[in-house]
């Protein structure tokens, strides 16, 4: 046994070393990323049916008014043109599974693809600006709300189609502050009245912690927005491709240095990473207060029903003087170019302006609970009806109409974003769990992004 | 070549086909990835020598993967063999009403990891989990099982222990009751009670079974995947990142696609894997008795 | 013929000698032996106890602080919520026949090479022989990312074909075959060649229903690797229909950590097919898991 085993390593190895000399590197070229962005007029339609694959990660409730809605579609443009969409797992699933379609010249005509892909979408050279068709239509873009245009824009130009949105606000348990003496109606503002709050609670028992939160980068990127600050270079990536974060603003520290407070002083509890958990610890009210997406109303309405009441307020700002606002979340659909004929550039984006039409945006609010993309679709009946329903969601609509358009709260456009927040949460998390400075923990952040950057810039020249 | 040789190698050949396919030809790609840099897709577009390698050994975290690497295979392969040899010592002489003990302790088994992490994830959970409620009851603390870094860890290899447990007990059994017993007799007539026999016969004799689950279970922990993406993905702060996971990070994560590193990365594992092999052939074997 | 077994004595677990030996009487070892048994027994079987338990319980058992040990109320709704939320049923179609292929591929391409390196003469065949051995000592994860690109060049995501093509052979079951097929009686071959069989003959008629045991590990334990795949599925299928049930389990925990019942109900529709080989095939397992180890 011993014997044979040991000759059959050395074989192994034998044969490994000759793998070793036999690779050598040669390497295939990249495809040109230019080309024609030139939109297709109308006419395009007229060679024959179509069909527009249509990639998307919507699922449950979403899913159901996605499809009512291609549905609806479909039938407008019966003979025409057919949308058909398909599931294509998570958010990161749809990007990984799309640059593989790159690799296999295989990609769908329609993405929808997150916020935080939109600097790589941007990059890919796979699509047609949704611009093109809007000036070639000289359609008028100015009803869709300015924060969610100017999240999707690069160079005062609309790059993809608004489709699902989000914002974040301060979720409250307002039976707990009652409880704890404070006054629901003027809820903190900025994180040192968090503070305040959260050690009133504490010390009267009304909940076991006063506040938490999934250690989640997007809350991040929300309070540098909130504080006026850009999170990366060039004006947050939108006049010229971004090649650094910018962390270095002692209110970001703050929110580090802050957030450590309150769980090293027991007011917050850290459930790590997981948003499900944090919710659980917001739902079971274990946490008076809490942040995330307006997407979880919903749910949080639902679970607290008969142990206490759900309030919203506007997402914190770091310190009171600040003058920024809140970030826009969730997704847009991309129209592909590399590979699609005219017809299917040109009925995608037929598609994505119907989405666009009053009724269909308030239809898709009203049933999913994502931000209405139009402010034409707020005056819509369904969507008032239901509204005054969900009291609380006025808090999103009146948060978003006050937000200052400006480069802040545009947010930051870089192909690696997915991975960059990644990095805020590690620092995030190792400030929570260890004794690391929050400076140091973000310097450090910033010069990992840096060579994520870096490599990312030199494979798109 | 006479016609029994052609039929031999024409029997070699569906086998051969596959590795070729998707072994060989795969690792000489691994090689050959390892020294390029990629479009933003992912395609290999420029060569890039060595600078891959470069900069994963100067990487910081380097240090940090190879450490936590190796804690995890020393936290889950001796532990969880002590612990199914303990079962199995207990179990060897089956007692009436206790036989069915076997079959349970072999459920673990059953698991895959998968499923096994998702419980565990499950009875780990900081707001409604059953450990810390286990836990408080005794008057301990809570414990931040999956949250902090010194903890994180040792929660994954809790899981892998009680995953692997079922099977190293069953081989483990396997060798037991392949022991002569004439040895035992022999013992139990020179007055030798149950732990001197144990101590002293059993676990020499069954020491060519404990070498191959040190083998085998050190070659799972370093390929360990699955109990690290359900509990941790990773963290905290990269304090379960071991290499396979560093691969899968750093080539797939995120939206990543950095397909060039990443091979550096799974060069380096290979590497690992086989000198941790070789070196446990050339150390352990050497203690092992064989019949 | 009938006569032949194996040459070697079956090795069940525990051996047979212990039952012949007369009864002791109660000792002080020996109840600490008990006691110290289900003490364990009770550590190790907690999580099964759990899985099972909890997946009867309603939220307010299980999600609720303190959470319960035992249900209150019984309750079938997580196994009906599974359904919903995953396409359960597809993913166990797509992990059987997945993992059933793989078994089927692997079993026969393991017997006709090993067929070969035993009863034939081969040219290299030492060299061929540490190829075989040399696929047992590349970790996958190490050749993940070529064959990932592989699958996404030639469009096969999220589909059969990549889930199954690299498994379709190992070194594990040619090793395992080898070994069992060696200790064959020389006789028995030479009688059979005497009578004029053929080596379709000899193989289907008397070497593969005489190594059924060594056949049966094999197959045993490619199925249960096959079966328990987490990290390739997980690359290379993102559609729910497309993924097998490990995976499904995966976004069943990452979908609904608000309803611990509803995951481990999950887990034990999901553990099924091998709770059940682990209770019937262990002794053939274990066999395969240990040949040429404790020899």
């Amino acid at each position: 046994m011993k014997h044979r085993l040991s000759r059959t390593l050395s074989a192994g190895t034998v044969a490994l070393a000759l793998t070793m000399t036999v690779a050598c590197g040669s390497s295939s070229k990249g495809s040109d990323a230019a080309g024609s962005t030139n939109a297709p007029g109308a006419d395009a339609l007229n060679s024959g049916p179509v069909t527009v694959s249509f990639w998307h990660a919507m699922k449950g409730a979403n899913a159901e008014a996605l499809t009512a809605l291609v549905d609806k579609f479909n039938t407008a443009h019966s003979g025409k043109i057919t949308v058909k969409p398909t599931f294509q797992g998570s958010y990161d699933d749809t990007i990984t599974k799309y640059k593989a379609a790159v690799q296999a010249k295989q990609t769908p005509a329609l993405v929808q693809i997150y916020d935080i892909g939109s600097g790589f979408m941007a990059d890919s050279g796979q699509t047609i600006p949704a611009q093109s068709f809007a000036d070639l239509d000289k359609m008028d873009l100015a009803d869709i709300q300015p924060a969610i245009k100017g999240y999707y824009s690069r160079g005062g130009k609309l790059q993809s189609m608004p489709f699902n949105s989000s914002v974040p606000v301060l979720y409250i348990n307002k039976t707990a502050f009652a409880k704890a003496g404070l006054d629901p109606a003027k809820p903190p503002a900025n994180l040192d009245e968090i503070r305040t709050a959260a050690e009133k609670i504490k010390s009267s028992g009304a909940a076991k912690f006063g506040f938490g939160a999934a250690i989640y980068g997007w809350f991040f990127e929300q309070l540098t927005a909130e504080a006026g600050k850009t999170y990366c270079n060039n004006d947050n990536g939108r006049t010229k491709r971004a090649d650094a974060v910018t962390f270095d603003d002692p209110e970001q520290v703050k929110v580090l240095s802050w957030w450590k407070g309150m769980v090293d002083d027991g007011l917050a509890t850290n459930t790590g990473r997981k948003t499900d958990d944090a919710q659980a610890a917001f739902k079971s009210g274990t946490v008076a207060m809490h942040l995330e997406s307006t997407g979880a109303l919903g749910g949080y309405i639902t679970a607290a029903a008969g142990k206490f009441e759900v309030a919203t307020a506007p997402f914190p700002k770091i310190q009171a003087s600040d003058t920024g606002g809140p970030i826009i979340g969730g997704a847009s659909l991309w129209i592909g170019r590399e590979g699609h004929s005219a017809a299917e550039q040109r009925a995608s984006w037929e598609f994505g302006k119907f989405l666009l039409e009053p009724a269909n945006a308030a239809f898709w609010h009203t049933k999913t609970g994502y931000f209405p993309i139009t402010k034409a679709a707020l005056n819509e009946d369904i969507d008032k009806q239901w509204v005054a329903q969900k009291p609380q969601f006025k808090t999103a609509i009146d948060q978003l109409a006050a937000t200052p358009v400006g480069v802040p709260t545009q947010g930051c456009l870089l192909g690696t974003m997915p991975q960059i927040r990644a990095l805020v949460e590690n620092a995030l998390e190792s400030v929570l769990t260890s004794s690391k400075d929050p400076k140091a923990a973000l310097d450090e952040a910033a010069s990992q992004a840096k060579a994520l950057i870096d490599k990312y810039n030199s494979s798109v020249k | 070549m006479g016609r029994e040789r052609l039929l031999s190698l024409a029997l070699l050949l569906p086998s051969l086909a596959v590795f070729a396919l998707f072994l060989f030809w795969p690792l000489v790609r691994t090689f050959r990835l390892s020294t390029t840099g990629q479009d933003l897709f992912g395609r290999a577009n420029r060569s890039v020598g060595l600078a891959n390698f470069k900069a994963v050994l100067h990487d910081p975290e380097f240090t940090r993967v190879l450490g936590v690497t190796a804690g995890y295979v020393l936290l889950t392969v001796l532990p969880s063999i002590l612990l199914a040899l303990l079962l199995a010592l207990l179990l060897q002489h089956p007692l009436s009403g206790l036989r069915v003990l076997r079959s349970a302790f072999a459920m673990p088994f059953a698991y895959s990891v998968a499923a096994a992490s998702v419980v565990f994830a499950a009875l780990f959970n900081p707001a409604i989990g059953i450990a810390n409620y286990l836990v408080t009851s005794l008057g301990f603390a809570p414990v931040d099982w999956l949250t902090k870094p010194g903890t994180a860890l040792i929660s994954i290899a809790i899981t892998t222990i009680w995953m692997s447990l079922g099977y190293n007990m069953l081989v483990l059994l396997a060798g037991i009751g392949g022991v002569d017993e004439q040895l035992y007799e022999a013992a139990r007539l020179d007055g030798a009670g149950t732990l001197r026999i144990a101590w002293s016969i059993t676990i020499p004799m069954i020491t060519p079974t404990l070498f191959f689950l040190v083998v085998v279970d050190t070659i799972h922990a370093l390929q360990s995947f699955g109990q690290i993406h359900l509990l941790t993905r990773g963290g905290p702060t990269g304090h379960t990142t071991t290499l396979v996971y560093w691969i899968y990070h750093t080539a797939f994560a995120n939206g990543a696609s950095d397909y060039g590193t990443g091979s550096a990365q799974a060069i380096v594992l290979l590497v690992v894997v086989i000198a941790v092999t070789a070196i446990q052939f050339g150390v352990l074997e050497r203690k092992v008795f064989y019949r | 013929m009938s006569v032949v077994t194996q040459s070697r004595p079956a090795r069940t677990a525990g051996g047979r000698a212990s039952q012949a030996r007369p009864r002791r009487r109660v000792s002080a070892g020996r109840v600490g032996r008990v006691l110290a048994l289900l003490l364990l027994a009770v550590m190790v079987l907690f999580p099964v106890y759990y899985t099972v338990v909890g997946s009867v319980m309603g939220p307010g058992d299980i999600a609720s602080s303190p959470p319960s040990l035992i249900p209150h109320v019984l309750t079938f709704d997580n196994y009906r919520g599974v359904f919903h939320a995953i396409p359960l049923g597809r993913q166990y179609f797509n992990s059987t026949l997945v993992a059933v292929t793989i078994t089927v591929a692997q079993v026969v391409c393991a017997v006709l090479s090993a067929y070969a390196f035993v009863f034939l003469a081969m040219p290299f065949r030492r060299a061929f022989f540490a190829l075989f051995m040399l696929t047992l000592m590349v970790p996958w994860e190490a050749i993940i990312i070529p064959n990932y690109l592989f699958m996404a060049e030639h469009q096969l995501r999220n589909n059969y074909l990549a889930l199954m093509l690299p498994f379709l052979a190992g070194g594990f079951g040619t090793f395992l075959l080898r070994q069992s097929f060696r200790s064959f009686p020389v006789e028995l071959r030479d009688a059979a060649t005497l009578d004029g069989a053929g080596h379709a003959r000899f193989l289907l008629q008397i070497l593969l229903p005489l190594s059924r045991p060594a056949l049966a590990s094999v197959a045993i334990f490619v199925f249960l690797s096959a079966w328990n795949q987490f990290f390739w599925p997980l690359l290379v299928t993102d559609s729910p229909k497309m993924q097998t049930l490990q995976i499904g389990l995966s976004s069943l925990n990452d979908a609904e950590q608000a309803n611990p019942g509803l995951i481990l109900a999950g887990v034990t529709m999901a553990l099924i097919p091998t709770a059940l080989l682990v209770a019937l095939g262990q002794r053939f397992l274990v066999r395969g898991l240990t040949a040429g180890a404790v020899r």
